[in-house]
């Protein structure tokens, strides 16, 4: 994928590795400010109702307390702000469990935990809406409009006439992000501005909804987010702890430290919805597709709607003439669902792809042939023509390189000792989108070396962004990789958008690209002179003797952008292996084929896709959030009972990449890849159990008592 | 294994990554003519020299030097039940009085300025914490401060030699890492790196695992499969599933043989 | 977690002295549960006392006594000391392997022998002092949350209406199938022995008492008869993640064989009870007989014939029958695979 001569396309490893295997790179809680206090966080044990009485006097007399901050003295907030899931202490109201009713401030750590325990509340409690299973009946229509009903042609009268049909309900737990490093703030205020140390996708959104929910002006709250330990859409939105923080350290004036405890992580910063998916799968019998129906039920909290588009990939994968995507929505004394890693196309894809499996086992077909049979020419959506669509190679490659040959038809044929063997394939696709964002490049030279700094708010949680900018840089300004600085998450910096749904590659690499262009242009012009042969920036720097040089652009996506659909595509190919009798599943082999656009750096891409990958083998094998429906507490707060994958529960990943030149999408023709490497895992591996043993498991995860 | 059919030649800046990397060999290896596709596949199983050259820097707003002078004391009253400790941390002697409550995780981090070692769950069920107690590693945050007297720490401050952060001088386990990418956010990167340099030790000495199939044999150094590494890495969460990456690290040093990275490019 | 004291003592008799009386005092050993449960506010000691540099960490074979020829596994020593320890290795990979499927490297590098054994349930309702739990709160008004709650991971044999819980250690699964014995001090009296079996209790009434330890007894050691199961053995856990996670069942299997007809056998079930669960009746059906998968079956189900699952644990009935026969297999075969 690399051109002559670019180190854009090249495996570099990260530019800060280094400070990451030697412990230096800084997060959230690792700064040295001095003088500085401890919080810790306490919560509603009822779901529904509102706070009687809250005794703070034995916490307030406990040794090293400094303040404890309960609805009764907090500050006055806006609500409106932008902060997600509301719990800013400004109401007795109580509207999931868990929700944050105050906090204890105070010298240590241990002092602050333990006065937090000796807070006395007594509620009023109201019934609870918190029995998914129950309420999901009086579901309704969401207000988003995106998830109003879509029709195109008549999905249920062809699903009646229908030769060969497939209608199953398909159903995906309440997950949680958990990235290792929960949410953590440091707040310093200096004078009127304060500086927040902490964990976020969106460095620019933190920004704004502090000042905004704390009722100062944005260029009084400075970010300070350059490394993330792990977001996956919980660190997008900004979550109450965020601003609690500096209204502690507003209370005690002093800085103070705020990390949300692990056991608290599953009420404080969203989750992913659970969702009761019902697809209608209609058919001739050389396998066209007739009639998609793809309908949600899901829940949001109490007072803000958001819902997951479990649709989306329904609305796009296949031609067929006759569609419907739906949604219902019901309210839940729940924390508030959030975007959550492929947000809507990871668990739609689980839903679409069992379901096209079902189909391909009901009409005898390979399913990779069934899919070739309904590949749209078109967005089938909105008629647009793709700005590139890599389904049939992903799928023509991977068959090739994973030996899908090998694979038997019909299921449980593939006994290997105490094991069943079993493949299973299934494709995904997630939106390319570039967004506004700023940069700016700083050339600086002595004598001849010439060194280039890059600065943007943007954010880097894992995905390599130093590194891609880094490189792009490299070749934009025609330096030396060794020669650039990148400097990234802190809101003093251009403007930048958020590391969110695949956006950040494109939004950021195109910016830096821009300004180094940019840059270059001007040094041109200032020379006054003509070139047969464009030179670069470098050159020009030490050609025309300038000594320092800086530029800024603001980048937007192309004007044309939307005249095409863009996005990713995949396919997904999972080996797995059933014990027959403990129904313990094992992922061994695992190939993701993915059309991304230009690949910046293979190595960090493919690290990438490979990490979507292990979301989507927990997604499909161990992962899910139990509420009692009694109480709508989480069961599984901690690491012990929500199931991240492990290193064992990981076998062979291999990443192939198609190789892509979509200009259409963006001018550097970058697509994300954070998002795509999960949609269609689950339905893989859940295919490939199917093949292995014959059971068609239609509620993840697949866990072991669902195959005895 | 990059497929490439132009298979240009090696930039100026990659000749001279070539040279860091394997200088006895670069006339040799450009005479014969190497190309892009050789060079890469190199350049992927020596990705750790790559280091070398490769100093373009993500900047933070500060670094912190290891094992820095010891912060104020606290104050009497902010410690209760308070324990006086001496013990080594990567090999500098320690005495600090703490509450009996403080675990060694958060003494590493909130008393010594040692923030390498993560709070990922605070009870024993994620591996962030992970650092090498006498030559064992175990979880600072299910270890009180108070029991570490005499002890010997090591945290993912001390593996390097030298003045950290140079690259020519990481363990090469953390040298492997960067090599396969064995991270993505970074968070458990010191919990895995340290659980991974004692993982070594415990295969010198012929420790089993879960998975070893002939459990009776004697204890004697054993060359460890890749599933016996991900039972033995099992106590150390990555969210970002780095997991293929980290066997692909530790296999790397443990055999002391070279770990292909794989990916292709097709079309 | 509260305010505690931090004593650290060299010998058994000032550690079994300094919690005489002290009912909120506990001995700190590898700290691995204790700690966990300190913080999440479920334990409340107000004196640890620190017994890590007793000299308990002794493995060492038995040359005399009721269990001659066996061996002592010193309280003390870590679970990775065990497990690795050559003669555990050669005459007890049972145990070993048990051992090697509980937790993490690093938790068994600081986890004790006599700890594990005093590990607490995980069951959620008692880790979370916002849910009623009879185990945490005994005599409260609250009762179990587990009963009629979220109990797939519980009980299915021996539990009560007060508690559901299960004991989550693997050790001493293995141990129970071993016929171990633990050796315990206390600041009066004589050394006590306890047999594995009785060791650990059933709810009843009393869910809060784990075991027949008295307050303020120290666990010294574990003793271990001489066997001729360590040909035939084998340790079988099933999980909802591969590793480093609790047992959804485990069963520990054992067989002492005179060609293909079984002379003895040991099966103990974990993640079944609020103590490791021996199997007597499938054992007691299997001497004597053949050692064919017909029988391992009839076995299986007579032992799981007395299972009285919960709402959400029927399928540790149908997945323990499985376990069991599958561990049997591997024990007299060796294969895994």
């Amino acid at each position: 994928m690399q051109e002559k001569n670019k180190v854009t396309g090249t495996p570099v490893s990260r530019i800060d590795g280094i400070l990451k295997v030697t412990g230096k790179a800084a997060y959230a809680t690792d700064y040295p400010v001095k003088n500085i206090a401890y919080a810790v966080l306490f919560k509603s044990t009822i779901a529904a109702g509102t706070i009687r009485s809250i005794d703070t006097g034995p916490a307030e007399k406990s040794p090293g307390v400094l303040a404890v901050i309960t609805h009764k003295n907090a500050p006055k907030l806006n609500v409106e702000g932008g902060i997600r899931g509301g719990a800013l202490l400004q109401s007795p109201k109580i509207e999931f469990h868990g929700q944050h009713i105050g906090l204890v401030v105070a010298e240590t750590y241990e002092q602050a935990r333990y006065a937090a325990r000796l807070v006395k509340v007594e509620y009023d409690q109201s019934k609870a809406r918190v029995d998914f299973e129950k309420l999901s009946k009086e579901a309704a229509l969401p207000k988003d409009k995106e998830k109003a009903d879509a029709k195109r042609g008549d999905a249920r009268a062809a699903l009646q006439n229908a030769e060969f049909k497939v209608e199953a309900v398909y159903g995906t737990p309440i997950e949680h992000h958990h990235p290792l490093e929960p949410h953590s703030t440091i707040a310093e205020w200096q004078g009127d501005n304060v500086v927040l140390y902490n964990s976020s996708q969106i460095v620019n959104g933190a920004q704004n909804a502090a000042a905004a929910t704390l009722n100062i002006k944005p260029e009084n709250v400075r970010i300070v987010s350059p490394y993330i330990g792990g977001g996956f859409g919980s660190k997008g939105g900004q979550w109450a702890n965020l601003v609690l923080t500096a209204v502690a350290a507003k209370a005690v004036n002093r800085p103070v430290k705020l990390a949300l405890t692990r056991q608290q992580m599953v009420n404080s910063v969203g989750l992913r919805q659970q969702n009761h998916q019902k697809v209608s799968l209609a058919a001739t019998k050389d396998g066209k597709l007739t009639a998609l129906a793809h309908e949600t039920t899901t829940h949001c909290a109490i007072e803000n709607e958001f819902v997951e588009p479990c649709g989306d990939c329904s609305k796009i994968m296949y031609e067929v003439p006759n569609s419907l995507i739906t949604y219902r929505v019901v309210p839940m004394n729940l924390i508030l669902p959030t975007y959550t890693r492929g947000p809507g196309k990871s668990t739609g894809s689980f839903a679409l792809e069992s379901a096209m499996d079902e189909l391909a086992h009901q009409l005898k077909m390979d399913p990779i042939e069934l899919r070739l049979k309904n590949e749209p020419t078109r967005d089938p959506s909105n008629g647009k023509p793709w700005s590139s669509r890599t389904t049939v190679q992903c799928l023509q490659e991977g068959a090739k390189a994973f030996g899908w040959e090998k694979r038997k038809a019909e299921p449980r044929q593939n006994q290997q000792g105490n094991f069943l063997i079993g493949y299973g394939v299934a494709c995904g696709t997630y939106p390319a989108h570039q967004r506004p964002s700023s940069a700016r490049v700083t050339l600086n030279r002595k004598g001849n070396a010439i060194t280039a700094r890059v600065e943007l708010a943007a954010a880097d949680l894992g995905t390599g962004t130093h590194t891609i900018l880094a490189q792009t840089a490299a070749d934009a300004l025609g330096l030396p990789l060794n020669q650039i600085t990148v400097k990234l998450g802190d809101s003093d910096l251009p403007p930048a958008a958020g590391s969110v749904g695949s956006v950040g590659a494109s939004s950021y690499a195109n910016a830096v690209h821009d300004a180094c262009v940019k840059l270059t242009d001007e040094l041109i012009a200032k020379s006054g002179k003509q070139f047969f042969v464009r030179p670069t920036a470098a050159q020009l720097m030490v050609s025309e003797n300038v000594a320092d040089y800086q530029t800024r652009v603001d980048a937007k996506p192309p004007a044309n952008a939307d005249q095409y659909s863009s996005h990713s595509f995949n396919a997904n190919f999972a080996e797995v292996r059933v014990d027959i009798a403990t129904g313990m599943v094992r992922v061994t082999r695992f190939l993701a084929v993915t059309g991304a656009g230009k690949i910046l750096n293979p190595k960090t891409a493919r690290s990438q896709i490979i990490g979507g990958n292990v979301w989507g083998i927990g997604m499909a094998l161990t992962e899910e959030s139990v509420v009692d429906p009694r109480w709508g507490n989480f069961v599984t707060r901690s690491f012990g009972d929500y199931h991240v994958p492990a290193n064992l529960d990981i076998g062979a990943m291999e990443a192939i990449f198609i190789r892509e030149d979509d200009r259409a999408s963006n001018a550097l023709g970058v697509k994300g890849i954070g998002e795509v490497g999960i949609v269609g895992v689950a339905a893989a591996v859940a295919n490939a159990v199917f093949n292995a043993t014959g059971k068609r498991i239609r509620e993840l995860p697949i866990t072991p008592d669902k195959l005895l | 294994m990059m497929e490439d059919h132009n298979a240009p030649d090696l930039t100026e800046d990659e000749k001279k990554l070539f040279e860091d990397l394997m200088p006895e060999d670069l006339d040799e290896i450009l005479d014969t003519g190497v190309n892009r596709r050789h060079f890469l596949k190199l350049m992927g199983l020596a990705g750790g020299g790559i280091l070398a050259w490769q100093s373009a820097v993500a900047e933070q707003v500060f670094t912190r030097s290891p094992g820095g002078p010891l912060p104020d004391e606290l104050s009497s009253a902010a410690i209760e039940n308070g324990v006086a400790v001496s013990f080594k941390v990567n090999g500098t002697a320690r005495k600090l009085t703490v509450d009996s409550r403080m675990t060694l995780l958060d003494t590493l981090r909130e008393r010594l300025e040692l923030t390498g070692s993560k709070k990922g769950c605070d009870h024993g069920q994620c591996g962030a914490c992970t650092v090498i107690v006498d030559g064992r590693r175990v979880l600072s945050c299910l270890t009180l401060a108070a029991t570490c007297e005499g002890r010997s720490v090591q945290t993912i401050e001390g593996l390097a030699s030298g003045t950290a952060g140079t690259p020519d001088r990481l363990h090469p386990m953390q040298t492997a890492f960067l090599k396969h990418d064995g991270f993505q956010c970074g968070f458990c990167t010191p919990g895995q790196i340290c659980s991974a340099v004692a993982l070594l030790d415990e295969a010198k000495k012929g420790e089993a695992s879960y998975v070893t199939e002939s459990i009776r044999t004697k204890p004697g150094p054993v060359q460890l499969s890749n599933e016996e590494i991900r039972e033995r890495m099992s106590g150390n969460l990555c969210r970002c599933g780095a997991y293929p990456n980290i066997v692909a690290a530790i296999q790397e040093v443990h055999s002391g043989k070279p770990v292909e990275q794989t990916w292709q490019l097709i079309g | 977690m509260r305010p505690f004291k931090f004593t650290t003592v060299s010998d058994i008799s000032s550690a079994t002295n300094s919690v005489a009386g002290k009912p909120n005092a506990r001995f700190l050993a590898g700290g691995t549960n204790l700690l966990d449960l300190m913080k999440e506010d479920v334990e409340r000691p107000e004196e640890l006392i620190d017994i890590t540099r007793l000299s308990l960490a002794q493995i060492k074979p038995l040359t005399d006594g009721v269990n001659k020829g066996g061996i002592s596994i010193g309280a003390l020593g870590k679970n990775t000391d065990a497990a690795n320890h050559p003669l555990i290795r050669q005459n007890y990979p049972l145990l070993a392997q048990a051992i090697l499927a509980g937790a993490s490297g690093q938790i068994r590098n600081m986890a004790t022998n006599g700890g594990n054994l005093l590990q607490r349930t995980r069951c959620p309702y008692f880790y979370d002092v916002a849910m009623p739990c009879n185990k945490r709160e005994p005599g409260g008004q609250p009762g179990c949350g587990a009963r009629e709650g979220i109990n797939r991971m519980h009980a299915i044999f021996g539990w009560s209406e007060k508690c559901v819980a299960v004991h989550p250690s693997d050790m001493a699964v293995a141990l129970a199938a071993l016929d171990a014995v633990v050796k315990v001090r206390s600041a009066s009296g004589p050394e006590r022995i306890i047999t594995l079996a009785d060791f650990h209790r059933l709810p009843e009434d009393r869910p809060e008492i784990d075991t027949n330890l008295s307050p303020g007894e120290l666990i010294t050691a574990i003793e271990l008869p001489k066997n001729r199961f360590a040909e035939k053995s084998y340790y079988l856990k099933v999980r909802d993640r591969s590793s480093y996670a609790f047992a959804l069942i485990s069963v520990a299997a054992a067989l002492e064989m005179d060609g293909n007809r079984v002379v003895q056998a040991r099966i103990a079930l974990g993640g079944v009870a609020h103590k490791p669960w021996r199997a007597l009746k499938a054992e007691q059906l299997l001497v004597g007989q053949e050692a064919t998968e017909a029988n391992f079956k009839r076995a299986a189900e007579v032992e799981m014939a007395d299972a009285k699952p919960l709402e959400h644990n029927a399928f540790k009935v149908e997945l323990g029958k499985r376990s069991i026969v599958r561990a049997l297999q591997v024990a007299l075969t060796g294969n895994r695979s």
